[in-house]
């Protein structure tokens, strides 16, 4: 498939602290096609959440988009004015985030807070407005819409207010919806319903989705593609079926191998990987798990592995040609 | 909301009772009389003056008359001008008491908020360095000592101003800065940092993502939020700008209440101590309660919890 | 694909992979201390409050005026002055000020020493001159257009030959001829006893008050606390001042004035942080053990709240100072001849027109300390506590 709605191309931000800069992402590379669900996954620190809000110039104080571009549309978001970019955001492009609690405004009615969206990127009166809202409310199965929009956010659970936030996200029909962390601050049987409603809106609205998750489950039931990323890099990319039946990293392994399966049922223990991820304010010139990884070679502190193969990527000396092979670890098709 | 201001209402009956008894018991507390102080009176002259003034009843008789005037609003007489009534004294000040007061807190709000949120959005830049340090200097600095250098410099040394009074409209420059200086140093760095606070909230870049204007997202997602904290400390602003204006009305020689207050100190003028004290706490607690429903509208996570509670 | 040495693809022994163990952690007190260290503003704050403290409480043993000694004779003087230099015809020469306020003639010597009153000849009250005689030579001072100056015989104006420190008053004297600078560090000595004493106070009594409530908790608590918000309801300095109307004047009733009167915030910090520490395993596992109350207020608790009350405290000072120099200003504070800065101010105000430069120096010695407290407290803290940033 050659068309693309988002084609990120070698993207690297970095936030500059009092200790230095801390490099989150280092040359990520992606396309989400349209209709389709892109998992990304990892652990906290990983670059995961930093590389999608870099792509919409959202990162908070200290952080700067340091190369790289963002197409959509036709247009370059990392090097779009201010103006045109305020214009796409909320309206071509929705983002859910993932504290409902905090990223509602407590002191303005759940029903303003969709109203100014939809008012500020179309041509409609505040009584169309209010209809379009209540509308919104209906498709993301809030009870009593038209009471529930003069409610202010502290009256709603938090699953209520997962699904505000989703509204204010299709307020104006997104092609693309950014989805960081959207379950992780609820309740694990909230976080089905709103995992359900989510595929199901993705479905009737035809939206690409960017689900931003560390949550491996989570993508397993969801997405359709995945990438795996640590240490600011894009370790593994693959179907999501491919990714789970022939993972070909250490560190996608070593994931899944940190994951309970309840149908598995031969008592075979959780094995959690040992280490923490590395210090982005000074990254290894190496591949980045190394330091964690059972297989490291000297090869992999000396040079920053490539990305080996196409459809099924990986990021691992491992599938070097001249490389050992090691028991355990799929091949990617070159 | 009726229940709480009910709530609100019963409890500044209860803590005006507690200030009435502490400040009755405590001029009652003072070595001697009223009438000790100063010239030795006649016996018979003293004793008749007890008796009009009702000094020679038991204490807690005294006390509970005390209070019965009280309840009617009447603070008795002075007893240092005969004929003068504690109401009428108050009255003749709070004209001008009231008109510094309120320009000063007019001051606070119209100076302070805004230079806060000057110095938040260029953090770490020159503006916010020049108003922080301007700031740190008006937190530091005493009302009086800004009162009397200023009235040095631009009263008597430059002459633009009046070195008294309130005849000539530029008169009220110098007392209501110097009554508003440290506020508005206060209001401009807690709104600063409050401002600060708010633009590292979620909701901040949710309203950016949602594709808002940088003006609506900072005015209507970001300054209401982050003014709920200056709104808390107006209630105080209020009642320290009353205590401030006993130096400040002394220092330009204005004819308000704190002047009286003052000048009734150094007269030990005990009824005139202790009425303006409860006139002032009465002030108060009606300022602080406006200021708390004022909060209580603004912010609406309060209404419910302040009902269930 | 580049050339990769064979011997690259070794596999690595777990011991090289192994990170280094991360070094140990600073504990809190050495990071606080860095904090507060790098922290400019308030490093020269302690050293200002230090060199303050020692000049205050030592300084008047090295002066040889003491702050009640008056000499009215040398009323007024400032720390600087123009000086003329009149030769009385037989080679003598003296040097003298003219203080252009109340139009008296001092000598002075070269360095700048005064050294007395100059007596004239009979004022001439019709046409404002006095005639000083230096030998032979007459000079009249004229006082009939302002400023005042000094002519000679001939009628001509006498220049001023230069100027000079006052080396005797460094800071020149006040209204009664005392010395300025003595008295300023009697003040400091004053409002800086009385800031320190009434903040211990308010510690002692906010830490009993905070600590009962919040280590009772329940209802005491709650009654406790309603007394504490009808307390802070009424601002504190009319409190104060109802007590210094009771008590009278004086170092100690203002020290007991403000002393129990600004504990509140104190009782409230110490409340909360041991309502939140109270929550805490440890506390349990020490009570489950059968330390005795006390023993877990004293020993874990208030340990463990000392970064807030450490901060509450550092700005419970300038409050102080603010408190009784307002007092004093108002005329409520310490009785003449002591002084504070409050006093010294409201002396330099009666002079402000004639004296202005007597208003300075209290007026930037309160200023200054108040600046050095204020940027150890945020100082503190940033270093003690940076959440509270």
């Amino acid at each position: 498939m050659s068309e693309t709605v988002l084609s990120v191309r070698d993207l690297s931000t970095s936030f500059f602290t009092p200790r230095g800069e801390v490099q989150a992402v280092r040359g990520v590379s992606f396309d989400v096609r349209p209709g389709e669900i892109l998992g990304l996954v990892g652990e906290s620190g990983s670059g995961k959440s930093i590389t999608c809000m870099s792509v919409l110039r959202l990162l908070k104080a200290g952080g700067r988009i340091k190369s790289g571009t963002a197409t959509f549309e036709g247009q370059d978001l990392l090097s779009l004015d201010e103006d045109a970019l305020s214009d796409l955001r909320g309206n071509r492009i929705g983002v859910i985030f993932q504290d409902p609690m905090t990223a509602l405004n407590p002191t303005i009615t759940v029903g303003e807070q969709v109203i100014e969206t939809i008012l500020r990127h179309r041509r409609a009166s505040r009584a169309e407005a209010r209809a379009r809202a209540i509308e919104l409310f209906e498709l993301v199965r809030i009870p009593s819409a038209a009471t529930r929009l003069k409610s202010y956010p502290h009256e709603f659970s938090g699953g209520m207010r997962q699904r505000v936030m989703i509204a204010i996200a299709l307020a104006c029909d997104p092609q693309l919806l950014i989805a960081d962390e959207p379950t992780t601050a609820l309740d694990v049987t909230i976080q089905r319903q709103i995992l359900a409603l989510l595929k199901d809106l993705q479905q009737r609205l035809a939206m690409s989705v960017i689900l931003i998750t560390h949550d491996l489950g989570v993508i397993a039931e969801t997405a359709d593609r995945v990438l795996v990323l640590y240490g600011g890099l894009i370790m593994e990319t693959a179907p999501v079926r491919d990714l789970f039946a022939r993972p070909a990293h250490p560190y996608t392994l070593g994931l899944l191998g940190a994951v309970p399966d309840l149908r598995d049922d031969t008592h075979r223990r959780l094995t959690p990987i040992p280490g923490s991820p590395p210090d982005m304010a000074a990254p290894p010139p190496g591949c980045p798990f190394a330091p964690r990884c059972p297989h490291a070679m000297r090869q992999c502190l000396d040079a920053l592995p490539p990305l080996f193969g196409t459809a099924h990527q990986s990021r691992c000396w491992l599938h070097h040609p001249e490389a050992p092979k090691v028991a355990g670890l799929n091949e990617v098709a070159a | 909301m009726l229940g709480y201001l009910a709530q609100r209402l019963g409890m500044m009956a209860v803590t005006l009772f507690a200030i009435v008894t502490l400040t009755f018991f405590l001029m009652h507390a003072v070595p001697g009389g009223p009438f000790v102080s100063e010239r030795m009176l006649a016996p018979e002259i003293a004793a008749a003056l007890n008796a009009k003034y009702g000094l020679d009843l038991p204490v807690w008789q005294q006390y509970l008359n005390y209070l019965g005037r009280i309840a009617s609003f009447d603070l008795g007489p002075s007893f240092k001008y005969p004929g003068v009534s504690i109401n009428s004294m108050i009255a003749a000040g709070l004209p001008t008491t009231l008109r510094t007061g309120l320009l000063a807190v007019i001051c606070v709000v119209a100076l302070g908020v805004p230079l806060g949120i000057v110095a938040a959005l260029n953090r770490n830049r020159w503006p916010d360095t020049f108003v922080m340090f301007v700031a740190t200097l008006g937190v530091a600095i005493p009302s009086y000592v800004i009162a009397t250098v200023t009235l040095y410099l631009f009263a008597l040394r430059l002459g633009w101003v009046p070195t008294f009074g309130l005849d000539d409209w530029r008169g009220y420059f110098l007392p209501v800065f110097a009554l508003s200086g440290f506020w508005i140093s206060f209001v401009a760095r807690l709104t600063r940092s409050s401002l600060l606070e708010t633009l590292q909230q979620d909701y901040m870049t949710t309203a950016r993502a949602k594709g808002l204007r940088p003006g609506q997202v900072l005015f209507k997602h970001g300054l209401r939020n982050s003014l709920l904290p200056v709104v808390t400390v107006l209630g105080p602003v209020v009642a320290n700008l009353v205590t401030g204006s006993f130096v400040i009305e002394q220092i330009f020689a204005l004819p308000g209440i704190g002047r009286q207050f003052v000048l009734s100190i150094t007269n030990r003028d005990y009824t005139a101590i202790m009425g303006i004290t409860i006139f002032y706490a009465a002030i108060l607690m009606v300022m602080i309660l406006i200021v708390d429903l004022l909060y209580v509208w603004l912010d609406p996570r309060i209404k419910l919890t302040k009902a269930t509670a | 694909m580049t050339d990769i040495a064979p011997n690259a693809w070794e596999k690595l022994p777990p011991e090289a992979t192994a990170s280094a163990p991360p070094p140990p952690a600073p504990t809190f007190g050495q990071e606080a201390r860095r904090r507060l260290w790098a922290n400019k503003p308030a490093v020269i704050s302690i050293v200002f409050i230090v060199a303050l403290v020692l000049a205050a409480f030592i300084g008047p043993f090295f002066s040889p005026y003491t702050y009640y000694k008056q000499d009215l004779k040398l009323a007024n003087i400032p720390p600087a002055f123009e000086t003329y230099t009149v030769s009385d015809g037989a080679g003598e020469t003296t040097r003298i000020f003219l203080n252009a306020s109340n139009f008296n003639i001092y000598e002075v010597d070269g360095q700048g020493h005064v050294l007395g009153l100059l007596r004239g000849g009979r004022k001439d009250l019709i046409q404002k001159s006095q005639p000083f005689t230096f030998g032979d030579t007459e000079v009249t001072l004229d006082y009939s257009r302002l400023p005042a100056r000094l002519l000679a015989a001939d009628g001509s104006e006498i220049r001023p030959s230069g100027w000079s420190w006052n080396r005797t008053y460094l800071f020149g004297t006040d209204q009664l001829g005392r010395d300025i600078l003595v008295r300023q560090l009697y003040g400091a000595q004053i409002s800086l006893t009385v800031a320190f004493v009434a903040t211990l106070v308010n510690f002692f009594i906010g830490v009993f008050y905070g600590g009962i409530a919040g280590y009772l908790g329940g209802k005491v608590d709650a009654v406790m606390m309603r007394i504490v918000e009808i307390i802070s309801t009424i601002p504190l300095t009319l409190y104060v001042v109802l007590l210094m109307v009771v008590f009278d004047s004086g170092l100690l009733s203002i020290i007991v004035a403000i002393g129990s009167v600004f504990w509140v915030d104190m009782a409230r910090i110490v409340r909360g942080q041991i309502l939140s520490l109270k929550s805490q395993d440890y506390i349990a596992a020490a009570r489950t053990m059968g330390a005795s109350p006390a023993r877990i207020l004293t020993k874990h608790l208030l340990p463990n709240a000392i970064g807030p009350i450490i901060v509450t405290l550092t700005m419970l000072i300038p409050s102080a100072i603010f408190i009784e120099s307002f007092m004093s200003f108002i005329g409520l504070g310490v009785t003449p001849p002591l002084a504070s800065w409050g006093s010294l101010t409201s002396e330099a105000v009666e002079t402000l027109r004639a004296y202005p430069h007597q208003l300075f120096f209290p007026a930037a010695a309160i200023s200054l300390t108040m600046f050095a407290f204020n940027f150890l407290g945020d100082g503190l803290r940033d270093a003690l506590d940076p959440r509270m940033r």
